[in-house]
Protein backbone atom coordinates (compact mmCIF):
# COMPACT_ATOMS: atom_id res chain seq x y z
CA UNK A 1 0.00 0.00 0.00
CA UNK A 2 2.84 2.47 0.65
CA UNK A 3 4.59 1.61 -2.72
CA UNK A 4 1.62 2.24 -4.23
CA UNK A 5 1.31 5.66 -2.88
CA UNK A 6 4.98 6.43 -3.38
CA UNK A 7 3.70 5.71 -7.18
CA UNK A 8 1.19 7.99 -7.41
CA UNK A 9 2.80 10.74 -6.00
CA UNK A 10 5.43 9.90 -8.46
CA UNK A 11 2.95 10.17 -11.29
CA UNK A 12 1.28 13.55 -10.62
CA UNK A 13 4.65 15.29 -9.58
CA UNK A 14 6.44 14.51 -12.54
CA UNK A 15 2.79 15.41 -14.75
CA UNK A 16 3.06 18.71 -13.44
CA UNK A 17 6.93 19.57 -13.54
CA UNK A 18 7.53 17.51 -16.74
CA UNK A 19 5.20 18.38 -19.12
CA UNK A 20 5.22 16.93 -22.31
CA UNK A 21 6.13 19.91 -24.95
CA UNK A 22 4.51 20.52 -28.21
CA UNK A 23 7.37 20.31 -30.99
CA UNK A 24 7.85 23.98 -32.51
CA UNK A 25 10.29 21.73 -35.25
CA UNK A 26 9.53 23.05 -38.51
CA UNK A 27 6.69 25.68 -37.20
CA UNK A 28 9.35 27.86 -36.05
CA UNK A 29 12.06 29.42 -36.50
CA UNK A 30 15.04 27.88 -34.67
CA UNK A 31 17.45 30.86 -32.63
CA UNK A 32 20.80 30.96 -34.28
CA UNK A 33 23.31 33.84 -34.64
CA UNK A 34 25.53 35.41 -37.43
CA UNK A 35 28.84 32.95 -37.70
CA UNK A 36 31.63 34.87 -38.23
CA UNK A 37 34.02 31.76 -38.91
CA UNK A 38 31.98 32.83 -42.38
CA UNK A 39 33.82 36.16 -42.51
CA UNK A 40 32.37 39.39 -42.44
CA UNK A 41 29.30 39.49 -44.61
CA UNK A 42 27.02 42.26 -44.07
CA UNK A 43 24.31 40.93 -45.98
CA UNK A 44 24.37 37.26 -44.21
CA UNK A 45 24.74 39.11 -41.20
CA UNK A 46 21.81 40.91 -41.70
CA UNK A 47 19.74 38.16 -43.15
CA UNK A 48 20.82 36.72 -39.82
CA UNK A 49 18.91 39.36 -37.50
CA UNK A 50 15.69 37.42 -37.71
CA UNK A 51 16.90 34.42 -35.96
CA UNK A 52 19.01 35.97 -33.77
CA UNK A 53 16.03 36.68 -31.03
CA UNK A 54 14.24 39.99 -29.24
CA UNK A 55 14.71 43.48 -31.51
CA UNK A 56 16.85 42.21 -34.25
CA UNK A 57 14.10 39.34 -35.30
CA UNK A 58 11.61 42.04 -34.75
CA UNK A 59 13.94 44.42 -37.60
CA UNK A 60 13.96 41.09 -39.78
CA UNK A 61 9.66 40.53 -39.61
CA UNK A 62 9.97 44.41 -40.35
CA UNK A 63 12.06 43.47 -43.09
CA UNK A 64 10.02 40.38 -44.30
CA UNK A 65 6.85 42.75 -43.59
CA UNK A 66 7.72 45.67 -46.25
CA UNK A 67 9.12 42.86 -48.69
CA UNK A 68 5.69 41.67 -48.57
CA UNK A 69 4.38 45.40 -49.29
CA UNK A 70 6.42 45.94 -52.35
CA UNK A 71 6.20 42.27 -53.78
CA UNK A 72 2.14 42.51 -53.62
CA UNK A 73 0.38 42.63 -56.34
CA UNK A 74 -3.43 42.66 -57.43
CA UNK A 75 -3.01 39.77 -59.38
CA UNK A 76 -1.86 37.84 -56.07
CA UNK A 77 -5.56 38.26 -55.10
CA UNK A 78 -8.45 36.48 -56.69
CA UNK A 79 -10.96 38.75 -58.89
CA UNK A 80 -14.22 39.13 -56.50
CA UNK A 81 -16.91 38.49 -58.14
CA UNK A 82 -18.24 41.93 -59.62
CA UNK A 83 -15.30 43.39 -60.48
CA UNK A 84 -15.34 44.99 -64.08
CA UNK A 85 -13.65 43.74 -67.16
CA UNK A 86 -11.03 45.89 -66.66
CA UNK A 87 -10.12 44.99 -63.65
CA UNK A 88 -9.92 41.11 -64.13
CA UNK A 89 -7.23 41.85 -66.98
CA UNK A 90 -4.25 40.34 -65.63
CA UNK A 91 -1.67 43.04 -67.21
CA UNK A 92 -3.45 45.30 -65.07
CA UNK A 93 -3.98 43.34 -61.98
CA UNK A 94 -0.36 42.90 -62.31
CA UNK A 95 0.51 46.62 -62.35
CA UNK A 96 -1.42 47.63 -59.27
CA UNK A 97 0.80 47.55 -55.85
CA UNK A 98 0.55 48.57 -52.39
CA UNK A 99 0.38 51.88 -51.89
CA UNK A 100 2.93 52.94 -49.40
CA UNK A 101 2.56 55.82 -46.34
CA UNK A 102 5.60 56.75 -44.71
CA UNK A 103 5.54 58.76 -41.51
CA UNK A 104 8.62 60.08 -39.43
CA UNK A 105 9.46 62.98 -36.97
CA UNK A 106 11.28 65.57 -37.30
CA UNK A 107 14.28 64.01 -35.09
CA UNK A 108 15.01 61.64 -37.82
CA UNK A 109 15.14 64.76 -40.46
CA UNK A 110 18.04 66.24 -38.65
CA UNK A 111 19.87 62.68 -38.40
CA UNK A 112 20.93 61.35 -41.57
CA UNK A 113 17.48 59.31 -42.04
CA UNK A 114 16.71 62.59 -44.07
CA UNK A 115 19.07 61.19 -46.95
CA UNK A 116 17.17 57.62 -46.58
CA UNK A 117 14.22 59.31 -46.77
CA UNK A 118 15.13 61.42 -50.02
CA UNK A 119 16.55 58.39 -51.48
CA UNK A 120 13.28 57.04 -51.01
CA UNK A 121 11.20 59.58 -52.30
CA UNK A 122 13.54 60.56 -55.34
CA UNK A 123 13.03 57.27 -56.37
CA UNK A 124 9.05 56.94 -55.93
CA UNK A 125 9.07 54.35 -53.59
CA UNK A 126 7.02 56.07 -51.21
CA UNK A 127 3.22 57.12 -51.86
CA UNK A 128 2.53 59.45 -49.60
CA UNK A 129 4.89 61.29 -46.98
CA UNK A 130 3.47 62.60 -43.11
CA UNK A 131 6.23 64.12 -40.90
CA UNK A 132 6.02 67.55 -38.47
CA UNK A 133 7.23 71.17 -38.69
CA UNK A 134 10.55 70.07 -38.08
CA UNK A 135 10.54 67.33 -40.75
CA UNK A 136 9.94 69.93 -43.22
CA UNK A 137 12.01 72.77 -41.76
CA UNK A 138 15.28 70.51 -41.05
CA UNK A 139 15.32 69.62 -44.72
CA UNK A 140 15.29 72.87 -46.17
CA UNK A 141 17.72 74.58 -43.42
CA UNK A 142 20.07 71.93 -44.30
CA UNK A 143 20.43 72.49 -47.62
CA UNK A 144 21.23 76.15 -46.64
CA UNK A 145 23.96 75.38 -43.82
CA UNK A 146 24.67 71.74 -41.94
CA UNK A 147 24.09 69.86 -39.24
CA UNK A 148 26.59 69.05 -36.95
CA UNK A 149 27.30 65.91 -34.29
CA UNK A 150 27.91 67.35 -30.71
CA UNK A 151 26.94 65.04 -27.29
CA UNK A 152 23.66 64.31 -25.65
CA UNK A 153 25.92 65.36 -22.54
CA UNK A 154 26.98 69.10 -23.80
CA UNK A 155 25.39 71.56 -21.06
CA UNK A 156 22.29 73.36 -22.21
CA UNK A 157 23.66 76.75 -20.96
CA UNK A 158 26.72 76.85 -22.55
CA UNK A 159 25.11 76.06 -25.74
CA UNK A 160 23.08 78.61 -25.16
CA UNK A 161 25.74 81.15 -24.63
CA UNK A 162 27.48 79.81 -27.70
CA UNK A 163 24.49 80.67 -30.14
CA UNK A 164 23.90 76.31 -30.41
CA UNK A 165 21.09 74.59 -30.75
CA UNK A 166 21.45 70.68 -29.43
CA UNK A 167 19.00 67.99 -31.00
CA UNK A 168 20.39 64.67 -29.01
CA UNK A 169 23.98 64.93 -30.02
CA UNK A 170 23.40 66.88 -32.99
CA UNK A 171 23.89 70.47 -32.72
CA UNK A 172 22.55 72.93 -34.93
CA UNK A 173 23.58 76.49 -34.56
CA UNK A 174 21.37 79.46 -34.25
CA UNK A 175 22.66 80.93 -37.66
CA UNK A 176 21.41 78.00 -39.70
CA UNK A 177 17.64 79.96 -38.60
CA UNK A 178 19.20 83.10 -39.54
CA UNK A 179 19.87 81.86 -43.21
CA UNK A 180 16.26 80.10 -43.27
CA UNK A 181 14.75 82.74 -41.83
CA UNK A 182 16.38 85.17 -45.18
CA UNK A 183 15.35 82.41 -47.54
CA UNK A 184 11.83 81.48 -46.45
CA UNK A 185 10.41 85.30 -45.73
CA UNK A 186 10.14 85.97 -49.75
CA UNK A 187 8.44 83.34 -50.16
CA UNK A 188 5.97 83.56 -47.83
CA UNK A 189 5.59 87.42 -49.35
CA UNK A 190 5.37 85.40 -52.84
CA UNK A 191 2.70 83.28 -51.56
CA UNK A 192 0.78 85.97 -49.58
CA UNK A 193 0.72 87.98 -52.88
CA UNK A 194 -0.80 84.92 -55.01
CA UNK A 195 -3.44 84.36 -52.42
CA UNK A 196 -4.82 87.99 -52.90
CA UNK A 197 -4.23 88.11 -56.21
CA UNK A 198 -4.75 85.17 -58.00
CA UNK A 199 -6.99 83.67 -54.91
CA UNK A 200 -5.02 80.88 -53.68
CA UNK A 201 -6.13 78.63 -51.11
CA UNK A 202 -3.06 77.66 -49.72
CA UNK A 203 -2.90 74.03 -47.11
CA UNK A 204 0.44 72.92 -45.56
CA UNK A 205 0.83 70.00 -48.31
CA UNK A 206 0.64 73.28 -50.68
CA UNK A 207 3.11 74.95 -48.81
CA UNK A 208 5.44 72.13 -48.54
CA UNK A 209 5.39 71.53 -52.28
CA UNK A 210 6.14 75.16 -52.73
CA UNK A 211 9.41 75.43 -50.30
CA UNK A 212 10.33 71.86 -52.18
CA UNK A 213 10.34 73.58 -55.48
CA UNK A 214 11.66 77.00 -54.59
CA UNK A 215 14.66 75.17 -52.72
CA UNK A 216 15.53 73.51 -56.09
CA UNK A 217 18.25 71.01 -54.29
CA UNK A 218 19.10 67.99 -55.12
CA UNK A 219 19.90 67.04 -51.62
CA UNK A 220 16.68 67.84 -50.02
CA UNK A 221 13.96 64.86 -49.88
CA UNK A 222 11.39 68.00 -50.41
CA UNK A 223 12.69 69.01 -53.43
CA UNK A 224 12.13 65.55 -55.29
CA UNK A 225 8.93 65.15 -53.20
CA UNK A 226 7.83 68.32 -55.59
CA UNK A 227 9.27 67.14 -58.59
CA UNK A 228 7.46 63.37 -58.21
CA UNK A 229 4.16 65.06 -56.97
CA UNK A 230 4.61 62.81 -54.01
CA UNK A 231 2.08 65.01 -51.06
CA UNK A 232 4.40 65.34 -47.71
CA UNK A 233 1.25 66.11 -45.04
CA UNK A 234 2.08 68.16 -41.95
CA UNK A 235 -1.26 69.40 -40.44
CA UNK A 236 1.52 70.47 -37.52
CA UNK A 237 3.07 72.75 -39.79
CA UNK A 238 3.36 75.81 -37.22
CA UNK A 239 4.28 74.15 -34.49
CA UNK A 240 8.56 74.45 -35.48
CA UNK A 241 10.90 77.15 -36.89
CA UNK A 242 8.35 77.68 -39.71
CA UNK A 243 5.37 78.80 -37.09
CA UNK A 244 7.90 81.15 -35.93
CA UNK A 245 8.46 82.55 -39.82
CA UNK A 246 5.03 82.33 -39.80
CA UNK A 247 4.09 84.40 -36.42
CA UNK A 248 6.34 87.11 -37.46
CA UNK A 249 4.97 87.29 -41.24
CA UNK A 250 1.63 87.47 -39.91
CA UNK A 251 2.98 91.17 -38.17
CA UNK A 252 4.08 92.39 -41.68
CA UNK A 253 1.04 91.19 -43.60
CA UNK A 254 -2.40 90.97 -41.42
CA UNK A 255 -4.30 93.71 -39.92
CA UNK A 256 -4.55 92.38 -36.80
CA UNK A 257 -8.02 94.96 -36.37
CA UNK A 258 -9.54 93.59 -39.04
CA UNK A 259 -8.40 89.83 -39.29
CA UNK A 260 -11.73 89.09 -40.94
CA UNK A 261 -10.40 91.55 -43.61
CA UNK A 262 -7.10 90.71 -44.14
CA UNK A 263 -5.59 88.23 -42.13
CA UNK A 264 -2.05 87.43 -43.41
CA UNK A 265 -1.10 84.87 -45.07
CA UNK A 266 -3.80 81.79 -44.59
CA UNK A 267 -2.94 78.11 -44.48
CA UNK A 268 -6.16 75.61 -44.40
CA UNK A 269 -5.50 72.79 -42.64
CA UNK A 270 -9.44 71.04 -43.54
CA UNK A 271 -8.01 71.27 -47.35
CA UNK A 272 -5.46 68.76 -46.00
CA UNK A 273 -7.06 66.98 -44.49
CA UNK A 274 -9.61 65.79 -47.21
CA UNK A 275 -6.80 65.45 -49.22
CA UNK A 276 -4.73 63.04 -46.74
CA UNK A 277 -7.82 61.16 -45.94
CA UNK A 278 -8.47 60.89 -49.84
CA UNK A 279 -5.30 59.00 -49.98
CA UNK A 280 -6.53 56.53 -48.06
CA UNK A 281 -9.81 56.19 -49.59
CA UNK A 282 -9.21 56.39 -53.16
CA UNK A 283 -6.56 53.84 -52.83
CA UNK A 284 -8.99 52.06 -54.69
CA UNK A 285 -8.36 48.67 -55.17
CA UNK A 286 -4.45 48.56 -53.74
CA UNK A 287 -3.39 47.62 -50.82
CA UNK A 288 -2.16 50.18 -47.87
CA UNK A 289 1.22 49.61 -46.20
CA UNK A 290 2.45 52.18 -43.32
CA UNK A 291 6.31 52.61 -42.18
CA UNK A 292 6.35 54.86 -39.04
CA UNK A 293 9.13 55.79 -37.81
CA UNK A 294 8.97 57.37 -34.07
CA UNK A 295 5.37 58.22 -32.37
CA UNK A 296 3.33 61.40 -31.50
CA UNK A 297 1.84 63.26 -35.11
CA UNK A 298 2.89 61.26 -37.71
CA UNK A 299 2.60 58.29 -36.47
CA UNK A 300 -1.48 58.94 -35.64
CA UNK A 301 -2.01 60.81 -38.55
CA UNK A 302 -0.98 58.05 -41.18
CA UNK A 303 -2.67 55.36 -39.27
CA UNK A 304 -6.25 57.80 -38.56
CA UNK A 305 -6.34 58.25 -42.42
CA UNK A 306 -5.95 54.58 -42.92
CA UNK A 307 -8.98 53.97 -40.57
CA UNK A 308 -10.97 55.92 -43.66
CA UNK A 309 -10.71 52.39 -45.34
CA UNK A 310 -11.26 50.13 -42.53
CA UNK A 311 -7.52 49.68 -41.86
CA UNK A 312 -4.22 49.20 -43.45
CA UNK A 313 -3.10 46.01 -44.82
CA UNK A 314 0.76 46.33 -43.46
CA UNK A 315 1.94 48.24 -40.65
CA UNK A 316 5.79 48.78 -39.77
CA UNK A 317 6.36 51.11 -36.38
CA UNK A 318 10.04 51.72 -35.77
CA UNK A 319 10.28 53.40 -31.93
CA UNK A 320 11.14 53.51 -28.74
CA UNK A 321 8.06 54.72 -26.99
CA UNK A 322 6.55 52.43 -23.93
CA UNK A 323 2.49 51.54 -24.32
CA UNK A 324 2.06 52.18 -20.14
CA UNK A 325 1.39 55.85 -20.46
CA UNK A 326 -1.64 55.36 -22.90
CA UNK A 327 -0.45 57.48 -25.43
CA UNK A 328 -0.69 56.67 -29.05
CA UNK A 329 3.38 57.03 -29.85
CA UNK A 330 4.27 53.82 -28.14
CA UNK A 331 1.11 51.90 -28.59
CA UNK A 332 1.71 48.50 -30.80
CA UNK A 333 0.18 47.66 -34.00
CA UNK A 334 -2.44 45.90 -32.18
CA UNK A 335 -4.45 48.52 -30.18
CA UNK A 336 -4.42 50.45 -34.02
CA UNK A 337 -5.96 47.52 -35.06
CA UNK A 338 -8.81 48.24 -32.33
CA UNK A 339 -9.64 51.52 -33.64
CA UNK A 340 -9.99 49.73 -37.36
CA UNK A 341 -7.03 51.39 -38.28
CA UNK A 342 -4.72 48.41 -39.15
CA UNK A 343 -7.19 45.27 -40.26
CA UNK A 344 -7.00 42.69 -38.25
CA UNK A 345 -5.38 40.02 -40.40
CA UNK A 346 -2.91 42.59 -41.36
CA UNK A 347 0.92 42.14 -41.07
CA UNK A 348 2.57 43.70 -38.33
CA UNK A 349 5.36 44.53 -36.12
CA UNK A 350 6.74 47.00 -33.83
CA UNK A 351 10.54 47.37 -33.88
CA UNK A 352 12.12 48.70 -30.50
CA UNK A 353 14.98 50.31 -31.68
CA UNK A 354 15.90 53.80 -32.82
CA UNK A 355 15.32 54.68 -36.26
CA UNK A 356 18.78 55.96 -37.13
CA UNK A 357 19.80 52.27 -36.82
CA UNK A 358 17.09 50.36 -38.10
CA UNK A 359 15.70 52.35 -41.16
CA UNK A 360 18.60 52.63 -43.16
CA UNK A 361 19.31 48.94 -42.81
CA UNK A 362 15.52 47.81 -43.50
CA UNK A 363 15.88 50.01 -46.91
CA UNK A 364 18.86 48.06 -47.90
CA UNK A 365 17.29 44.82 -47.72
CA UNK A 366 13.97 46.48 -48.67
CA UNK A 367 13.48 49.01 -51.13
CA UNK A 368 17.13 49.55 -52.15
CA UNK A 369 17.87 46.16 -52.76
CA UNK A 370 14.43 46.06 -55.25
CA UNK A 371 15.60 49.71 -56.54
CA UNK A 372 15.70 48.20 -60.40
CA UNK A 373 12.01 47.02 -60.02
CA UNK A 374 11.06 50.15 -58.73
CA UNK A 375 12.60 51.27 -62.14
CA UNK A 376 10.04 49.12 -63.89
CA UNK A 377 7.35 48.92 -62.31
CA UNK A 378 6.11 51.75 -60.01
CA UNK A 379 6.38 54.28 -62.60
CA UNK A 380 3.82 53.26 -64.77
CA UNK A 381 1.42 53.28 -61.47
CA UNK B 1 3.70 102.95 -52.86
CA UNK B 2 6.62 105.04 -51.51
CA UNK B 3 7.26 106.83 -54.33
CA UNK B 4 3.86 108.81 -54.45
CA UNK B 5 4.82 109.64 -50.35
CA UNK B 6 8.10 110.88 -51.54
CA UNK B 7 6.87 113.59 -54.35
CA UNK B 8 4.48 114.64 -51.95
CA UNK B 9 6.54 115.41 -49.51
CA UNK B 10 9.39 117.12 -51.58
CA UNK B 11 6.04 119.65 -52.30
CA UNK B 12 5.09 119.93 -49.15
CA UNK B 13 8.44 120.34 -46.98
CA UNK B 14 11.24 121.16 -50.00
CA UNK B 15 13.07 118.09 -49.36
CA UNK B 16 12.92 117.49 -45.77
CA UNK B 17 12.40 114.21 -44.91
CA UNK B 18 9.46 113.20 -42.84
CA UNK B 19 10.92 110.47 -41.20
CA UNK B 20 14.60 108.41 -40.60
CA UNK B 21 16.01 105.59 -40.26
CA UNK B 22 17.14 103.70 -36.83
CA UNK B 23 17.97 100.54 -35.99
CA UNK B 24 14.93 98.26 -34.10
CA UNK B 25 17.55 96.98 -31.57
CA UNK B 26 18.30 100.80 -30.70
CA UNK B 27 14.76 102.29 -30.26
CA UNK B 28 13.40 102.70 -26.82
CA UNK B 29 10.09 102.91 -25.10
CA UNK B 30 8.89 106.05 -25.51
CA UNK B 31 10.28 107.06 -28.55
CA UNK B 32 8.86 106.85 -31.73
CA UNK B 33 8.71 104.61 -35.07
CA UNK B 34 6.52 104.32 -37.98
CA UNK B 35 4.19 101.38 -38.60
CA UNK B 36 1.80 100.37 -40.82
CA UNK B 37 2.79 103.93 -42.36
CA UNK B 38 1.64 106.06 -38.70
CA UNK B 39 3.34 107.82 -36.94
CA UNK B 40 3.20 106.05 -33.14
CA UNK B 41 5.10 105.99 -29.60
CA UNK B 42 6.68 103.53 -28.45
CA UNK B 43 5.08 101.99 -25.10
CA UNK B 44 6.32 98.46 -24.68
CA UNK B 45 9.53 96.96 -26.42
CA UNK B 46 10.62 93.49 -26.04
CA UNK B 47 13.68 91.62 -27.57
CA UNK B 48 13.95 87.94 -28.21
CA UNK B 49 17.46 87.24 -29.26
CA UNK B 50 18.98 84.94 -31.91
CA UNK B 51 17.62 81.73 -31.66
CA UNK B 52 15.45 78.65 -33.65
CA UNK B 53 13.44 81.44 -34.75
CA UNK B 54 15.99 82.92 -36.63
CA UNK B 55 17.83 86.57 -36.28
CA UNK B 56 16.91 88.76 -32.36
CA UNK B 57 13.67 90.86 -32.97
CA UNK B 58 12.26 93.66 -31.32
CA UNK B 59 8.54 93.78 -30.91
CA UNK B 60 6.83 96.47 -30.55
CA UNK B 61 3.28 97.99 -29.11
CA UNK B 62 2.86 101.39 -29.94
CA UNK B 63 0.25 103.92 -30.29
CA UNK B 64 -0.69 106.24 -33.22
CA UNK B 65 -0.28 109.80 -32.03
CA UNK B 66 -3.07 111.18 -33.54
CA UNK B 67 -5.20 108.22 -33.62
CA UNK B 68 -4.80 106.83 -30.37
CA UNK B 69 -4.50 103.31 -31.93
CA UNK B 70 -2.57 100.67 -30.61
CA UNK B 71 -0.16 98.78 -33.46
CA UNK B 72 2.33 95.98 -32.95
CA UNK B 73 5.23 95.05 -34.89
CA UNK B 74 8.07 92.53 -34.87
CA UNK B 75 11.48 93.72 -36.79
CA UNK B 76 14.65 91.64 -36.75
CA UNK B 77 16.58 93.85 -34.30
CA UNK B 78 19.35 95.21 -36.85
CA UNK B 79 17.18 96.04 -39.36
CA UNK B 80 16.38 100.25 -39.84
CA UNK B 81 13.33 100.74 -38.56
CA UNK B 82 11.52 103.96 -39.99
CA UNK B 83 11.22 106.97 -37.32
CA UNK B 84 8.90 109.67 -37.88
CA UNK B 85 10.39 113.75 -37.20
CA UNK B 86 7.66 114.80 -34.62
CA UNK B 87 7.59 118.18 -34.03
CA UNK B 88 5.53 120.51 -31.19
CA UNK B 89 4.42 124.23 -31.55
CA UNK B 90 2.73 126.39 -29.69
CA UNK B 91 0.19 128.99 -31.12
CA UNK B 92 -2.20 131.36 -29.57
CA UNK B 93 -5.71 130.46 -30.04
CA UNK B 94 -7.77 133.65 -31.74
CA UNK B 95 -10.76 132.08 -32.88
CA UNK B 96 -13.47 129.12 -33.12
CA UNK B 97 -15.28 128.88 -36.13
CA UNK B 98 -18.76 127.23 -36.81
CA UNK B 99 -17.38 124.67 -39.04
CA UNK B 100 -14.94 123.42 -36.13
CA UNK B 101 -11.73 125.09 -37.72
CA UNK B 102 -9.74 127.17 -35.40
CA UNK B 103 -7.71 130.31 -36.00
CA UNK B 104 -3.95 130.07 -34.50
CA UNK B 105 -1.67 132.90 -34.64
CA UNK B 106 2.22 132.27 -36.09
CA UNK B 107 4.96 133.60 -34.50
CA UNK B 108 5.42 135.70 -37.49
CA UNK B 109 2.10 137.66 -36.54
CA UNK B 110 0.62 135.40 -39.92
CA UNK B 111 -3.36 133.11 -38.67
CA UNK B 112 -3.23 129.58 -39.45
CA UNK B 113 -6.09 128.22 -40.48
CA UNK B 114 -6.39 125.14 -41.57
CA UNK B 115 -6.36 123.04 -38.08
CA UNK B 116 -9.08 121.23 -36.67
CA UNK B 117 -10.62 121.11 -33.12
CA UNK B 118 -8.98 117.80 -31.53
CA UNK B 119 -11.43 115.16 -31.38
CA UNK B 120 -10.16 113.79 -27.97
CA UNK B 121 -13.33 115.10 -25.69
CA UNK B 122 -11.78 116.26 -22.73
CA UNK B 123 -9.23 118.32 -24.69
CA UNK B 124 -12.14 119.80 -27.07
CA UNK B 125 -14.46 121.07 -24.09
CA UNK B 126 -11.16 122.39 -22.60
CA UNK B 127 -10.71 124.36 -25.49
CA UNK B 128 -14.70 125.30 -26.21
CA UNK B 129 -14.93 126.16 -22.47
CA UNK B 130 -11.99 128.21 -21.74
CA UNK B 131 -12.28 130.42 -25.63
CA UNK B 132 -16.17 130.98 -24.20
CA UNK B 133 -14.92 131.87 -21.40
CA UNK B 134 -12.86 134.24 -22.97
CA UNK B 135 -9.29 132.96 -21.86
CA UNK B 136 -6.06 133.41 -23.24
CA UNK B 137 -5.24 129.78 -24.76
CA UNK B 138 -2.25 128.76 -26.06
CA UNK B 139 -1.97 125.25 -27.76
CA UNK B 140 0.27 122.78 -28.74
CA UNK B 141 0.23 121.26 -32.05
CA UNK B 142 1.95 117.96 -33.04
CA UNK B 143 3.21 117.60 -36.31
CA UNK B 144 4.40 113.96 -37.62
CA UNK B 145 4.74 112.82 -41.22
CA UNK B 146 2.17 115.35 -42.74
CA UNK B 147 -0.47 115.43 -40.37
CA UNK B 148 -0.85 118.03 -37.52
CA UNK B 149 -3.23 118.02 -34.87
CA UNK B 150 -3.76 119.82 -31.36
CA UNK B 151 -2.77 117.93 -28.55
CA UNK B 152 -2.35 120.17 -25.36
CA UNK B 153 -3.80 123.27 -24.05
CA UNK B 154 -1.80 125.92 -21.91
CA UNK B 155 -4.34 128.20 -19.88
CA UNK B 156 -2.17 131.21 -19.87
CA UNK B 157 -5.08 133.40 -17.73
CA UNK B 158 -8.10 135.57 -18.16
CA UNK B 159 -7.99 138.29 -21.27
Amino acid sequence: MGEALKYSIMDSVRSVVFKESENLEGSCTKIEGYDFNKGVNYAELIKSMVSTGFQASNLGDAIAIVNQMLDWRLSHELPTEDCSEEERDVAYRESVTCKIFLGFTSNLVSSGVRDTVRYLVQHRMVDVVVTTAGGIEEDLIKCLAPTYKGDFSLPGASLRSKGLNRIGNLLVPNDNYCKFENWIIPVFDQMYEEQINEKVLWTPSKVIARLGKEINDETSYLYWAYKNRIPVFCPGLTDGSLGDMLYFHSFKKGDPDNPDLNPGLVIDIVGDIRAMNGEAVHAGLRKTGMIILGGGLPKHHVCNANMMRNGADFAVFINTAQEFDGSDSGARPDEAVSWGKIRGGAKTVKVHCDATIAFPILVAETFAAKSKEFSQIRCQV
Amino acid sequence: MSDEEHQFESKADAGASKTYPQQAGTIRKNGYIVIKGRPCKVVEVSTSKTGKHGHAKCHFVAIDIFTGKKLEDIVPSSHNCDVPHVNRTDYQLIDISEDGFVSLLTDNGNTKDDLRLPTDENLLSLIKDGFAEGKDLVVSVMSAMGEEQINALKDIGPK
